[in-house]
């Protein structure tokens, strides 16, 4: 029975947690960046899942297709929001910063209510993986999809950040703006494009979360939440801890789900995550 | 062109105590509303104008204020004079002690503790729903009974309870912005170390900022839960945390009047929105993503 229950707890803590994880990582990127913390992210996936659902429900997509339109849309998607948001306000206060994009997370949720409505929405499921066993271990199909996603879009990521120039000039910029700019990088691109990065990874998260929880228009926020929260349990700067730290989100969530009641699992996750928070490693003290 | 401090101030509120006077019952009702939503931006600009704290608690503090003082009320509906005090000062000291902790953080990461302060809020009162009557919400029949005044209802008592809580709020603010106090908060505001090293116990003034406004957040509380006589926790919701931050933002923190006209005249603005419907989100965002840009802009040039 507790194997079972285990078994349970495993399989569904992995399914939210390589989504948190997916979405820590924009977090990440987008804050390593420009020290901004993007509370627009949830948006991101919101709108990049209802754009590909759309898209599925007119033609067919095959997995390769559906995979490169979600990463195109987000991609589309972020850079819209940077140059509606930070682009506009680079010299601005961090505040006045980070609440436009609070405003950008409105203007987005009022686009999907006037296009897609308020009703929650089922999308396809474009990725057709099949379930897995692997001993006592049951992943179910959601589950696959979306650790295959996940763990598909870690290593692009890392291999991007680490193999490529831009890759590089984007990991400059957020170790030191100023010593990167004087190196010839352009530092407002490198933004732009860690906010196309993040846009197109949420849109790929929403590929594996639409099918298991629907897309609504007010799920933004706790899904941003989530991810920022992962992203300060693997401290910002490593794509693997960030990505485990969406992975631990996960699997504590899902223990609690079957171990307390609703409302309260979320009380118990808000909390944990304020704490975490205000005891996590110093290293990123005083910043924005 | 600039007018005097005073001359601002009180021309503000008596266009503010004009308003109650004239505006018909019936409208007093969304003014209210609007007035709760300009001191929670008030009890706001204490932490943020002040101390340079970022809080997205607000509307926990306003809720605990609401739900604090209509439970009480219902056990002992004849002492107000001890209950209003009690829950006021109990959510002040809250606010203070869970400030402490989160002096350390920076902006942001303050946001999201503060901001899941109010989530954390929230799903208590979902969760203790035997106490609070969860998200169906609880009827708040007991009024606030005042020795002298009698009950206090009707939309235009309560409008002027606002405006002078309103009144009270922008006195302390002023007498604490100018006092020693005031400028070892702006100076953790303006760099935290040089202040630390020149011996400001940062912990301590930024605490006390932050109590103060979750003591006046708690005030607004208690009046709106006793006005519209039913608390639920969609009332209290992240979201008026968010829009009172939003308008301080606007305003300018450590502004006094500014934030507090924005709130009033870009929430009046706001409701007649609601006739568009599903499209008020949308122009919602719009408009205040227009107000931060407009307000930048004027800003740098």
């Amino acid at each position: 029975m507790l194997a079972l229950y285990l078994a349970q707890i495993v399989n569904s803590g992995l399914a939210l947690g390589a989504v948190y994880g997916v979405m820590a990582l924009g977090f990440s990127l987008i804050f390593s960046a420009s020290r901004l913390i993007n509370f627009a992210q949830g948006e991101l996936l919101l709108l990049g899942g209802l754009t590909i659902m759309s898209l599925a429900g007119v033609m067919q997509l095959p997995p390769a297709a559906a995979l490169l339109a979600a990463a195109v849309a987000g991609f589309v998607l972020g850079r819209t929001l940077f140059s509606t948001t930070l682009g506009l306000t680079l010299r601005a206060s961090p505040l006045r910063q980070l609440m436009l994009t609070v405003a950008a997370s409105l203007v987005f949720q009022g686009v999907a209510i006037l296009c897609w409505g308020k009703n929650p929405l089922m999308p396809p499921r474009l990725i057709p993986l099949p379930d897995l066993r692997l001993g006592l271990v049951f992943l179910g199909r959601d589950t696959v999809t979306a650790l295959t996603l996940a763990v598909t879009a870690v290593v692009v990521l890392g291999l991007f950040l680490g193999r490529t120039r831009l890759g590089r000039a984007l990991r400059a910029t957020s170790q030191n703006a100023v010593a990167a700019r004087l190196q010839g990088v352009d530092t407002v691109f490198c933004h732009a494009l860690s906010f196309a990065l993040a846009g197109a990874l949420a849109s790929l998260a929403a590929l594996a979360v639409g099918p298991q929880t629907g897309l609504r228009y007010d799920m933004g926020l706790g899904l941003g939440l989530k991810g920022f929260a992962a992203a300060t349990i693997g401290g910002y700067t490593s794509l693997g801890r960030v990505f485990a730290g969406g992975i631990i989100l996960g699997l504590a969530e899902a223990a609690m789900v079957l171990t307390v009641s609703g409302e309260f699992k979320e009380t118990a996750i808000y909390v944990l995550i304020t704490i975490l928070l205000v005891a996590a490693p110093r290293e990123h003290d005083e910043r924005p | 062109m600039t007018v005097p401090r005073n001359l601002s101030l009180g021309l503000f509120f008596a266009a503010l105590a004009a308003v109650g006077l004239v505006t018909p019952g019936f409208q007093l009702l969304a003014v209210n509303q609007h007035l709760f939503l300009a001191v929670n931006v008030l009890a706001l600009n204490f932490c943020l104008g002040l101390g340079g704290q970022i809080s997205l608690a607000q509307a926990a503090f306003a809720g605990l204020g609401a739900y604090g003082s209509v439970l009480l009320h219902d056990r002992f509906p004849e002492a107000t004079l001890v209950i209003v005090p009690a829950v006021v000062l109990g959510t002040g000291l809250l606010a203070a002690m869970l400030s402490r902790p989160m002096e350390r953080l920076g902006e942001g990461f303050l946001a999201m503790a503060t901001l899941c302060v109010s989530l954390v809020f929230t799903n208590l009162v979902l969760t203790l729903e035997t106490v609070t009557g969860g998200s169906a919400g609880h009827m708040a029949n007991a009024r606030l009974n005042l020795p002298l005044l009698g009950s206090l209802s009707g939309d235009r008592a309560t409008f002027f309870c606002f405006a002078g809580l309103l009144a009270l709020g922008s006195y302390i603010f002023l007498a604490l912005r100018d006092s020693r106090l005031g400028r070892a908060l702006a100076a953790c505001q303006g760099d935290a170390q040089a202040a630390s090293s020149l011996g400001v116990d940062r912990a301590a003034v930024r605490s006390l900022s932050f109590g103060l406004g979750g003591g006046l957040s708690a005030a607004a509380g208690v009046i709106h839960g006793h006005y519209t006589g039913f608390i639920s926790p969609e009332q209290y919701h992240l979201e008026l945390s968010l829009k009172a931050l939003l308008f301080l933002v606007i305003g300018g923190p450590g502004n006094l009047l500014r934030p507090i006209l924005a709130a009033l005249v870009l929430e009046t603005a706001m409701s007649w929105l609601s006739v568009l419907g599903d499209a008020r989100t949308l122009v919602n965002g719009l408009l205040l993503g227009a107000a931060l840009l407009v307000g930048y802009w004027r800003a740098s040039r």
